[in-house]
């Protein structure tokens, strides 16, 4: 967690926690029990960034335990709209929500909710690796000392346990107290998420988490995302699409509309579906057009 | 916008071109072959049997070509069901090639047995109809339209009427001793051959509407209406009576 994050704490009513879940409306598909209950729930969003609409009229659910990919072209507000799950839009100061996002049925916007307990609660994951300047242990066990945990036996058990989810217990057990920065990319990228999960998340937004990573990397981050979906819920932008075909459960194609008064784009949700739809029979042109390569 | 991935798009679309002449050769060899058995031309015969080696070559081609194409570009979308409906289509080719050769050896085996008029205007019938069949379904194909290839189940179901006629027929004339039993059972294959390419030009269209549409074909439906045939060959709908699935 960095300053900006800490100082937004504040000691308001934060979220319920995700075990009432079962309880919501929200989170009952009325399809029956077979389909997973909605974590994310947005109604109507728009994200301004002053007077620039950077994306309109979003309205999707997140599944829980799915791993839900964003993708479309630069400026389509994929990376935007995933920010709003986060509240991480709060960190830029000209930039405003509209509409509503909804987590287990609350309003994520809600002036009560404690930004800093929605962060908590939904880890996120930055294009670039960006290990603090401290040891591997460190890194790991800096969000749960700041949630509160000071047993060293506990701290232990947090690093080893978050360290094996993210697959690089193996690689760093012996070298716990060498520099974060000293790992390699995709070491680092998995430090990272370790990082993410040690505080107990229940969500992982991954902004385009592979782009800086070769392919054994990539891999093993695809890898790591099959095998935790099980205990998390999942959304990742990506601009590889067949990184969208290989790992997601659903893919949500996001584009970009001309404003021809103001010559503007603004971006737009196309289409949203189960992964295997999009890939072989997307309901609409445009997503046809951009998964085919036939315009970019 | 401009188009991307445009030598993809070159490579799929030549992929596509080629099938398309594969099938035109089944579209020319089908006449070809009903005139070798109208006609009892052995030499002619000789030459489409061997025609039929050359087309399995390019079929083994136009499938590496697909596999070129999935291994090297990894189709999605509405290019990837058209390489898969390719690799399909290209076995209804290759085996319809296959029964035109298989019309070419059984003229052989009746070869100096006189075919009386009805049983030779069936066949006429048989060939042109599954030539249609053939070339609907390759236009289809081409022109990426769904309510072609639709259309390609009651043509078939004509020539399944003509194959029916054809059978009755030629209990008929072995019965009279116009033609001797070993005739009578390469003429039965002969009408089965000719069906059966009818079935394979169906199954083409079936994938024209899997690209177009993405649905895949449901064999599960109940079948198409039955039709009778009267005594100058027309189609005579049968009333009230479909075929259980």
């Amino acid at each position: 967690m960095n300053d900006h994050l800490t100082s937004m704490t504040n000691d308001s009513t934060s979220v319920p926690n995700p075990s009432v879940k079962e309880q919501n409306p929200m989170s009952a598909d009325a399809a029956g029990a077979t389909q997973p209950p909605y974590v994310f729930s947005t109604t109507d969003v728009a994200v301004y960034y002053g007077d620039f609409r950077a994306v309109r009229d979003v309205n999707l659910q997140i599944r829980q335990h799915e791993i839900t990919a964003f993708i479309g072209p630069s400026g389509c507000g994929k990376s935007t709209v995933l920010r709003c799950f986060n509240r991480m839009n709060d960190l830029i100061q000209s930039a405003r929500v509209e509409g509503s996002v909804e987590y287990h049925g609350v309003d994520l916007y809600d002036p009560q909710v404690n930004a800093v307990e929605v962060r908590r609660r939904i880890g996120m994951v930055f294009q670039k690796a960006n290990p603090f300047p401290k040891s591997i242990y460190d890194n790991v066990a800096y969000g749960p000392k700041l949630s509160g945990v000071k047993k060293k036996s506990d701290l232990d058990d947090i690093v080893e346990r978050s360290l094996k989810r993210a697959a690089l217990w193996d690689e760093v057990k012996d070298r716990l107290k060498a520099s974060g920065l000293g790992l390699s990319g995709g070491q680092q990228q998995r430090l990272c998420i370790a990082r993410a999960v040690a505080v107990d998340p229940e969500v992982l937004l991954m902004d385009e988490p592979c782009s800086a990573l070769d392919p054994i990397a990539t891999a093993r981050i695809e890898d790591l995302m099959q095998e935790i979906k099980d205990e998390y819920t999942i959304v990742i932008v990506t601009h590889n699409m067949q990184q969208a075909a290989r790992v997601s459960d659903r893919v949500a194609f996001f584009t970009t509309e001309v404003n021809t008064e103001s010559d503007r784009r603004t971006g737009v949700l196309v289409e949203y579906d189960e992964t295997g739809k999009i890939f072989s029979t997307p309901g609409d042109d445009r997503t046809e057009a951009y998964v085919t390569g036939r315009f970019g | 916008m401009d188009e991307l991935r445009k030598s993809y798009h070159h490579d799929l679309d030549h992929a596509r071109t080629e099938l398309a002449l594969l099938a035109a050769r089944v579209v020319e060899i089908i006449p070809r072959a009903t005139a070798v058995l109208l006609d009892g031309d052995l030499e002619s015969a000789d030459l489409l049997i061997r025609g039929d080696a050359e087309i399995d070559a390019h079929s083994v081609e136009v499938e590496e070509h697909c596999v070129q194409i999935l291994a090297l570009q990894a189709p999605v979308a509405s290019d990837l069901r058209v390489v898969l409906a390719l690799l399909k289509m290209i076995a209804e080719i290759e085996r319809s090639a296959d029964l035109a050769a298989n019309i070419c050896k059984a003229s052989r085996r009746i070869y100096g047995h006189d075919l009386d008029p009805k049983l030779r205007g069936i066949i006429a019938r048989m060939g042109e109809q599954a030539g249609s069949i053939f070339a609907a379904a390759i236009e289809a194909f081409q022109e990426n339209d769904a309510a072609k290839a639709a259309a390609l189940d009651d043509m078939d179901a004509y020539l399944d009427a003509l194959q029916k006629q054809f059978v009755a027929a030629i209990f008929e004339s072995q019965a009279a001793g116009r033609i001797d039993l070993q005739v009578a059972v390469q003429l039965a294959m002969v009408a089965r051959f000719y069906e059966r390419i009818g079935d394979h030009g169906v199954n083409m269209g079936e994938r024209v509407l899997y690209i177009v549409t993405g649905k895949v074909p449901d064999h599960s439906k109940p079948k198409r209406a039955k039709i009778e045939l009267d005594d100058n060959l027309e189609a005579v709908p049968v009333v009230g009576e479909a075929e259980d699935s």
